[in-house]
Formats: C-alpha cells, structure tokens, sequence
C-alpha cells in the first residue's frame, strides 16, 4: 500500500518539480530601476508593439510593424537619437483569435502584460481594433502611452478617457467622406451601393458617406467569420442583388480577402460597377494573390481609393529612402531585393516608425512619459512621408486628417487621381471636405538627420 | 527503517478514516507553497502562472466531463467565454463586488449554460455530441453579436478597473518593487488559490458516490442503468459541471487580462483545451496542472527552440513549427500514452513502488 | 418568366445549390469512412488541401491542368490508405475520444507543415472551366460552365459510389465489413483491406470537393476548416450513416445559408445551422435519412 502513497507523492512531487523547473526559465531578479523613466536608460529606450505575426492576418499585416523596425534599425545605426538606440520588441498576438495557424495560445492581454514586464516606455504601432480596445485600461492604469495605434477606429480618438492613446491612421469616417466627396463630383446622381463589414469598420464608413452628403441605395455588411466558414462564394447573393438593381457605383469597406471576394464573383457575374474600395483593402499586391492571373485583365484595375501617403507612382524621395532602410534589416526582410515593389505595408509601418522617431528627437535628451506626450500634443511633424503634417492636440488624438484620391493602375501599382489634390476633414457630421492648398502628394521633406 | 513504514501505515489510516480532510490539508498546504513561490518571481512568470492557472480549471473541467463521464465536448472554450462575459458584464454595472463573489458568478453562468446544452446532449452519443459542440463553438460570436447591447457587440468589453492588488497586499513588500509587479503577483495569488478550492472540490467529486456513479454511466451505461442510475441525469450534471469550472476559468481569465472578448473563446482554443487535456493526462488532477503550465509556456519554450536551432526567425518554418510539434505531440501521446504525461508519470511511479513492495520482506516487524 | 430566372429568388437557389454540392461531397466523404471504420475524420479537410497542394504544385512545371488534378485524386487516395493503415489501425477498440484526438492532432500537423513548405500566402489556381455566369438579356442566370461542373462532380461521384455499394460485389464486401467484421472474416472477406479501401474511397471524395472549393477562394493551408464544419452538420443532419442523407441535407445547408446571407443577416449563418443540427438531432437523434438507432442495448 506504500505504493499508492508513493505513486501520488511521485505524481504531485514530479507536477510541482516540472512547474518549478518551468518557473526557473523565467526566474528574474527585480525588474525595472526604481525612481528612472520605465523602458528608458541613458543608452537606450525600449517600444514595443502587439501585431499579428502569425495567422489568417499575418499575410500582409506582419510587415508593417516590421518595416517600423527596420526605421529603428535604420536610426540606430546611425547613432540613435540623443545618444539612446531603440529597441523596438514586437509580439505576437495573432490578432486575439487562437486559431489554427497560430503560435501557441496567443492574447493581446497577455503579450501586454510580458511587454509591460520588460518594461517598456510605450506601446508602438501595436495593430487591430479590438485588440487595442482590450488592453487600453490595462496600459492606461500603468501609465503607458499607447501610441499611434494601427487602425481607423475612432476609439483612438478619446482625449477626455484615455489621454494618452493616440491613433495614426485616418479614420474610416474621414476616408469615407472624402471619398463620398469625390464620387459626388466624378459619378453625380449615380446608384451608389455599399458592402461593408459588421463591425466598427462597417459602421464608420457608412456613416462617413452619409456626413459626406451620399447615402448609398442598398447597404449590405458581411461578417469576416462566414467569409472564412463559407468561401468567396458566400458574396455572391450580395453581389447579384447590386447587379440585378442596376448599382452603378459600389463602395467596399472589405479587408483584402472580402475584396478579392467581391471582384471575382463581379467578373463571374459579368458586373462591371465602378469600385471605391477602402485604403483597408484595396493594395493591388495583397488583393490579388488570389486572383492573380485568374482573371484578365485584373479586376481591380480602374478601380478608386484613398491614400494619406505617396502612392507607388509618385516620384517621391522617400521611396529610395524606404528601399535603402529595408535593404539595410535583412533579418525582418530576407528577400527584398533593390527593385522590389514597397507595399502599402510596408509604407505604413515606415511612415509611423518615422514619426515616433521625431518626436523623440523633439522630446529631448531627458524625457518622461508626460512629457512625451506634451511634445507629440504641442508641435507639427512635417518630416514624415504623410500627405498632410501630423499635428496632434488635446481635440485630435485621431492622427492624419486627410489625403488624396488614388486609383489602381496596375496589379501592383497605384496612382495619383488628377494631379493629387489633398484633401482633408474630420470624423464630425459636418459635411466639411476641403482641399489642402499648396500640399505635394509627395509627403513632407526628409530631415537631415534621418537621410 | 521499520519507523518509517510504520508512519506511512499510520498516515495511510488516516487518509483513509479521514480524506476530505487529508485533501483539505494536502491543498492548504500546495497553495501555500505556490502563494510564497509567486512572491519571489518576476513579473512575466507571475502573469504566465495566472494564465496557467485559469486554463488548468478550464482543463479539469473538461477531465471530468471525458474522464469521469466519457463525453466529448469541443466547446469548453465558448463555456469559458461565457464565465468571462458574465464576469465583464457584471463588474461593468457593479464595480465593488468582492472577487470571490464575481468568480462565482462566472462558474454560475456557465454552469446555467452547460445546463441548456447539456439537454439535447442527453440524447446525443460520440461524434453527434462532439459535432453538436463544434457548433456550438462556432456560433459563440453569432451570440455574443446578438446580445451586442449587454456585451459591447464586436469591441471587447473592458472591466472598468484592471485588478490591482489592494492597499494590504502592497504594503507588505519593499516599495523598490514595482507596482505592476505587485499586481501581477496578486493575480497570481488569487489564480492559485482558486485553483486550489477548485481543485479540492474536485478531488472530492471525483471520489464521491456521485463520480463513482458517472464513471459507470462511462464504462457500462446499461449495467448502470439496471443498478438505477438516471443516464441522462449523470451525463447532464457532468455537462454542467464541466461547464461551471470552464465558466470559473473564463472569470478568472477576465480578471488577469483585463477584458472579455469573443475571438479569445474560439474554436481553435476549445481545441487546444482538449489537446491539453490530452497531452496533460485525462482523469488526473496534476495531468490538468501540467496542462495549464503547458499552455501558459508553449510561446516561450517555441521561441527558445527556434532561437536555438538557428531557423530563420519569422520564416515559414518558424511560424508553423509550434504546431508542427503540438500536432505530432497528440498524435503520439494518443497513440503511444494514451494517459498523457500525468499518466505516464504515475505508471513509472508505480514500477518503482511495486520494487519497494518486493523487496519488503512481509515478516519484519515494525 | 425570364425576369424570374435572373430574379433575385431563383438565383440565390441556384448560387446556394452551388455551394451546397461542395458541403454534399464533404458531408459524403465523412459518412464513407464513418461506415467503415466509425470514426470522425477532423482532419478529412486538411488531408484534402494537402492532396490538392501537392497536385497543384505542378502547375508551374508546366504540367496540364487536368493531369494535375488527377494527381490530386490520387494523391488523397493514397494519403487516405497511408492514414488508415499507420494511424488509425491502431486505434480500434480505443476510447471514443482517442480517435478524436489523432485526428485533431494530425490535422494541426498537416495545416503546420503545409505552412512550413508553401507558407500561408493564398495562392490562386486558373480552371480551364470559365466561372463567368450565363447571362440572359444582360442578367447572370445563376449557373456558370464551372458550377455545372461542380454539380455534374457530384452527381458522377454520387453515382459512382452508390453504384459501387449497390452493383458490385466490392461494394457488397465493404458494406459487410463495416456492419458485420467478424462474420465477414469468416466469410473469407478481407476486412482489413476493406476499411484501407474506405479510407481511400472517402478521401478521394473529400479531394474532389477541395478541389472545387479551392479553385473558387485559392489554396492556402487552413482553407478546408470552415467548409468541414458544415460537412459535418449535414452529415450529422443526414444520418452518418447514410450517404444520401448527406448529400440531401449539403444541398438543403447550402441553399438555406444563401437565402439566411441574402435576405437576412450573414452573422447568424453559423448560429442557424447550430440550430438546426439541434432541433433534427433532438427529433431524431440519428438522423434524418438513417435507418438505424444510435444504441444497442
């Protein structure tokens, strides 16, 4: 009978040796200095970020926080800013959905928490609207600025709650009513039809065509699961109905999968509406992996959108810059070449990484999270790729306001609509599109100290 | 030598005249333990401890609804979402409620819910049931989409307070530790020691008339029938059992993250709680421990085998090798150790008991 | 009358028969080799991708388009025997949930390494079948040459496979095996074989629906999932023992999804379906098209 006693103490003795043994893996001692900045020291300041690494929205999205990185890199290499390197410390979170094809069992709570472990000063560029709506009282409550968050929520945009959440992208309502603005003018007392997803993108999207003085016939919102259950396919009846009402003008507020979705079964169905998709999803790169070559001539080609950055046609400088930066960090971009194509990812994440690098220039040499923020609030950003300076203030924690109209010229490229006006608005009701005088669709100049 | 049999032989008695209470001691004694270890760890291993611990619940909910009952569900994870929205919904409209009473309320809502399937799961066997649950998986988010007015639709819906340790705890360390420290370590503590109360209830359940009735309602539903056991009773109480403990982990799991959030609960987690379960040791206590460290390190231990074996970081192959190895990790636990590593361990334990016992000549005298 | 056949009704019946045919040939696939050898295949789908990635593959060497999928087929027919002979062989008389797990397992495995050797990147494949729509007065009817081809599969694979079971003495062997193994031992039929030949029945099946779906949403490694999901409502739906119930109730799921997407609400799709495997099992709880109860006592 000793053996059972045995047997249980060896089971429970060997559970809690083999959590022990686990624990030692992540045995540190003391974490952050008492008394200094969290995430800074005299030679280096660590960001941080949650991004989908892996999973259904890795394709794509994974660059973006990488290509921030290969900014960092880039900055480091050339001294830092005021004496400190960035370490900019990326983790997965598979866009909060454990799924097949995920790493392990990730959550955008628990990469917080080992983020805020480490510490870090800020979070950076982390990607996705529910992910980012879920920590912002967990950061919020530990007094980390979550920085220009990778979305066009307008959950970004709240000063009163969060005072220290910043958003960056334009917000789906401003990208709707400049867009609404524009269809208006091009395709005057047209049918204008409007598929857009069941959440907050949805929404927005619609509601900002409607402050733009369009309100669409049929409205229609798909849901990202039954695309996933379903297959493409599962647009069809959505597609068929605009077709068989005679839509002339349809509007996508659909990530890249929902709009290959939709322009496949259009060509199946022999309807040919002008299309104004969505910044989200329309890259002509990510759109068309799958119908690539399926279908010719590309679908998207002709089709309109909207861009707060240079387009791939532009002839703008930093183009070269963002090849060199990205040639320079072969461990985030192993097979990109001189003449590789820079997707609208790409772009994104170099565009924001330069941002967050100026304003640290502007912070100074001693700097705490307080008055980091009062630096971003209180001074204009011009030197970064973006069409319209950033300038953010206690009303605006939004980010870009604006930018121009694009249309997909190739399957990879986009260009320029007219000579690019930029425009710019804001997410209130009030019908309020205007042009930007003066701007160049090249974005802002290069500072010396970056080139 | 002799003394020492000798106190085994009393202990044994005494576990066996008294074994709720020799639990009860066995569990004070655990959780202690773990409380001091929390005190003494960093931040990340506190914060991995508290997920561990939450999916551990989960996972020995799931054991006693297989092990004990031979029912297969593939929707512990919605279960557990359940136990988590209620918990968010609840503290979002009354934010003074003592923890313990919220974790109640947790394994209470899913334990209602656990009921609602569990009915029509009477009358289904094998893979109906398993495909009724799948459903049931996949329509969690059309339901908490439905119910968008009480659970915040799409966004997540945030406790209106993170957890913070309070005024008490805190004080009881050195003011060089940081607070985030502090607090992880709290939540640590609380994880742990739900653990340990519901770990206690179910070693109990598992011992008690009522477990003895489910496992035969498992292994032989027509001889329990005929000795008047009510089938669909038995496999409705394991339902709902099942379902209280994953709700209680989903409660728990929204006090240390924050915030509740359908995607978190999907398909994809249900199936990693079966796997865990599996790889764990079903029927066991400690094969639900393990799978709840397993869960709480697999990230770290992948990160460390891919930096080690020099795979391009970020490659295909990296992205791709955790479950390269979990995959292959089910396959040939089921196929080669069917009772997972807590099986495993108590089937080597028990060749090296069953020495001791040889050797022991039944003449000594004590 | 033809503003009836491109109306907005008849159309979504002809779209949703289209997807049904697909969730038909899965639920069908599932039931073949739950006769054979009463087991859930989860990883059915990934097996199925992995079939059609291997014969897809050689498309860029140039190989044509229909040697390709016939590479496919055979390649799930083979991946099928393999399974059943290495895997699940050892599997028989074990708890209903080791099964279960294996196959949960083997399909995270093979979704993994699919990802590790092609990466996740969706990769599109062209037909020789045009899935542009017929069109009638300047309106698609909602049938292309690629779903006639869809339904024209199905309808030969039905066939074939019921000729099989009823016509041949193959067929005859295999029913024996599954409902009475030892008797047929007995009888002289090599049981074991039977249910290798099940396997590679069921997954020749389940390649021919992937290859259908994928050729419409592309190849990537977890493309199958969702679609199984719904393969298996209808085969539970339909009895799992019987293969017409699974072909009626795939085709009933798929016209019932389209007409729910249109007209009502696309979020509820998965909810409705959960429903309705609900209320049939609860009325029925073997299904609708199976003749035989669940339990013996």
């Amino acid at each position: 009978m000793i053996g059972s006693s045995v047997r249980r103490v060896a089971t429970y003795g060997a559970a809690i040796g083999l959590s022990a043994g686990l624990l030692a893996t992540g045995l540190a001692v003391g974490t952050a200095s008492a008394g200094g900045v969290p995430g800074v020291t005299a030679s280096k300041i660590t960001i941080g970020a949650t991004v989908p690494l892996t999973g259904i929205a890795s394709p794509g999205y994974s660059e973006v926080g990488k290509a921030a990185r290969a900014v960092f890199n880039y900055v480091n290499s050339k001294g830092g800013i005021n004496g400190r390197t960035i370490s900019f410390v990326l983790k997965d979170d598979c866009y909060g959905t454990p799924n097949f094809g995920c790493t392990g069992t990730p959550n955008t709570a628990t990469q917080t928490n080992a983020l805020l472990a480490l510490p870090v000063f800020a979070t950076v560029g982390s990607l996705g609207t529910p992910t980012q709506d879920s920590v912002r009282n967990l950061l919020k409550s530990n007094g980390v600025p979550q920085l220009f968050v990778n979305s066009g929520s307008h959950d970004w945009n709240n000063p009163g709650t969060y005072p220290n959440l910043f958003g960056w992208q334009p917000s789906y309502t401003v990208e709707s009513k400049i867009l609404a603005h524009y269809i208006k003018a091009t395709y005057p007392n047209q049918k204008v039809c409007y598929l857009g997803q069941n959440d907050d993108f949805g929404t927005d999207g619609y509601q900002g065509l409607v402050y733009g003085g369009l309100t669409p016939s049929i409205k229609t919102m798909y849901s990202v699961t039954s695309l996933v259950l379903g297959g493409a396919s599962y647009f069809t009846p959505f597609i068929h109905t605009f077709q068989t009402s005679s839509c002339k003008v349809v509007f996508l507020d659909t990530i890249p999968a929902a709009t290959a979705a939709a322009l496949g079964n259009a060509h199946s169905l022999g309807f040919k509406p002008h299309w104004v998709i969505s910044s989200v999803g329309s890259d002509p790169i990510t759109v068309n992996n799958v119908l690539k070559g399926k279908i010719k001539p590309d679908p998207e080609i002709g089709a309109t959108s909207f861009s707060p950055l240079p387009t791939a046609a532009t002839k703008s400088p930093w183009k070269a810059w963002i090849t060199k930066v990205l040639l320079k960090d072969k461990a985030d971009f192993p097979s990109f070449k001189a003449s590789s194509p820079i997707d609208g990812n790409m772009e994104y994440g170099a565009s924001w990484g330069v941002l967050f690098a100026e304003v640290l220039k502007q912070a100074g040499a001693s700097f705490t999270q307080a008055s980091f923020v009062h630096t971003l609030l209180t001074n204009a950003f011009p030197g970064t790729p973006s069409l319209i300076p950033l300038q953010y203030s206690a009303s605006n924690h939004q980010g870009q306001i604006g930018g121009l109209v694009d249309t997909i010229s190739s399957a990879t490229q986009t260009k320029n609509v007219g000579s690019g006006v930029v425009y710019k608005t804001d997410s209130t009701p009030a019908n309020n599109v205007t042009v930007v005088p003066g701007q160049k669709p090249a974005g802002g100049p290069i500072p010396s100290w970056l080139s | 030598m002799s003394a020492l049999f000798r106190v085994g032989d009393a202990l044994r008695v005494y576990r066996d005249r008294h074994p709720v209470l020799w639990r009860l001691i066995w569990t004070v004694v655990l959780v202690a333990i773990a409380v001091y270890m929390t005190t003494h760890l960093s931040a990340t291993t506190d914060g991995l401890l508290a997920t561990g611990a939450c999916m551990s619940i989960v996972i020995l909910g799931l054991s006693f609804l297989t092990g004990a009952s031979g029912q297969v569900s593939l929707g512990n994870a919605a279960f557990m979402g359940v136990g988590a929205y209620a918990t968010a919904i609840w503290a979002n409209h009354h934010t003074t409620t003592p923890v313990a009473v919220v974790l109640l309320i947790g394994a209470l809502s899913g334990a209602a819910v656990g009921l609602l399937i569990g009915l029509p799961a009477t009358r289904l066997r094998g893979p109906y049931l398993a495909g009724m649950t799948l459903l049931f998986a996949i329509s969690f988010e059309g339901i908490v989409l439905f119910f968008g007015s009480w659970t915040g639709g799409d966004a997540p819906l945030q406790l209106p307070t993170i957890a913070v340790a309070p005024q008490w705890f805190v004080d009881r360390f050195s003011s060089s530790i940081p607070l985030f420290t502090l607090n992880q370590m709290w939540l640590a503590d609380i994880a742990i020691v739900t653990v340990g109360v519901s770990f206690f209830f179910m070693a109990n359940l598992f011992r008690s008339r009522t477990g003895r009735a489910m496992r035969l309602v498992r292994d032989n539903d027509v001889a329990a029938e005929l000795v008047g056991i009510s089938l669909p009773h038995a496999r409705v109480l394991a339902f709902v059992v099942s379902a209280a403990y994953a709700g209680l982990g989903g409660a728990l799991y929204t006090l240390v993250t924050g915030n509740a959030s359908y995607s978190t609960y999907s398909l994809g987690l249900s199936i990693t709680i079966l796997s865990l379960l599996v790889i764990g040791g079903i029927g066991t206590l400690s094969g639900a421990l393990i799978g709840g460290v397993i869960f709480a390190y697999s990230t770290t231990w992948i990160d460390w085998i891919v930096g080690k074996t020099g795979i391009t970081q970020g490659g295909n192959l990296a992205a791709n090798l955790p479950n390269i190895i979990f995959g292959g990790l089910l396959v040939i636990t089921m196929l080669v150790a069917p009772y997972g590593i807590a099986g495993a361990i108590k089937m080597g334990a028990g060749k090296v008991s069953r020495r001791f016992r040889v050797t022991r000549m039944p003449m000594a005298s004590g | 009358m033809d503003a009836f056949l491109t109306g907005r009704a008849f159309s979504d019946l002809l779209f949703g028969i289209a997807d049904g045919v697909i969730i038909s040939l899965i639920a069908l696939s599932l039931v073949l080799i739950w006769r054979s050898t009463h087991i859930l295949n989860f990883a059915q789908g990934a097996m199925a991708m992995f079939a059609v990635y291997l014969g897809m593959g050689l498309l860029s060497y140039n190989v044509g388009f229909w040697w390709c999928v016939l590479v496919s087929i055979v390649a799930g027919v083979v991946l099928g025997g393999l399974t059943e002979r290495l895997l699940v062989r050892r599997l028989y008389g074990a708890p209903e949930i080791n099964p279960i797990v294996v196959m949960v397992g083997l399909l995270l495995l093979l979704e993994a390494v699919m990802g590790a050797i092609w990466s996740s990147t969706p990769r599109g494949i062209t037909t020789p079948v045009s899935s542009n729509y017929w069109q009638l007065h300047g309106l698609p009817l909602g049938l292309s040459p690629f779903t006639m081809l869809e339904i024209g599969a199905a309808i030969a694979v039905a066939l074939g496979i019921g000729a099989l079971f009823k016509f041949t003495k193959l067929g005859l062997q295999l029913r024996a095996s599954a409902v009475a193994p030892e008797v047929s031992r007995l009888l002289g039929v090599r049981v074991g074989r039977m249910l290798t030949l099940g396997w590679m029945l069921s997954l020749g099946v389940g390649t021919v629906a992937a290859l259908l779906f994928c050729s419409v949403n592309g190849l990537t490694p977890t493309q199958m999932d969702g679609i199984f999901v719904y393969g298996f409502a209808a085969a539970a739906i339909g009895g799992l023992e019987s293969p017409t119930g699974a072909l009626v109730s795939g085709m009933v799921l798929g016209v019932m999804q389209a007409y729910m997407g249109d007209y009502y609400n696309s979020n509820d799709i998965p909810f409705a379906t959960l429903m309705l495997l609900i209320i049939v099992l609860m009325i029925r709880p073997q299904g609708v098209f199976s003749k035989k109860i669940t339990r013996r006592v």
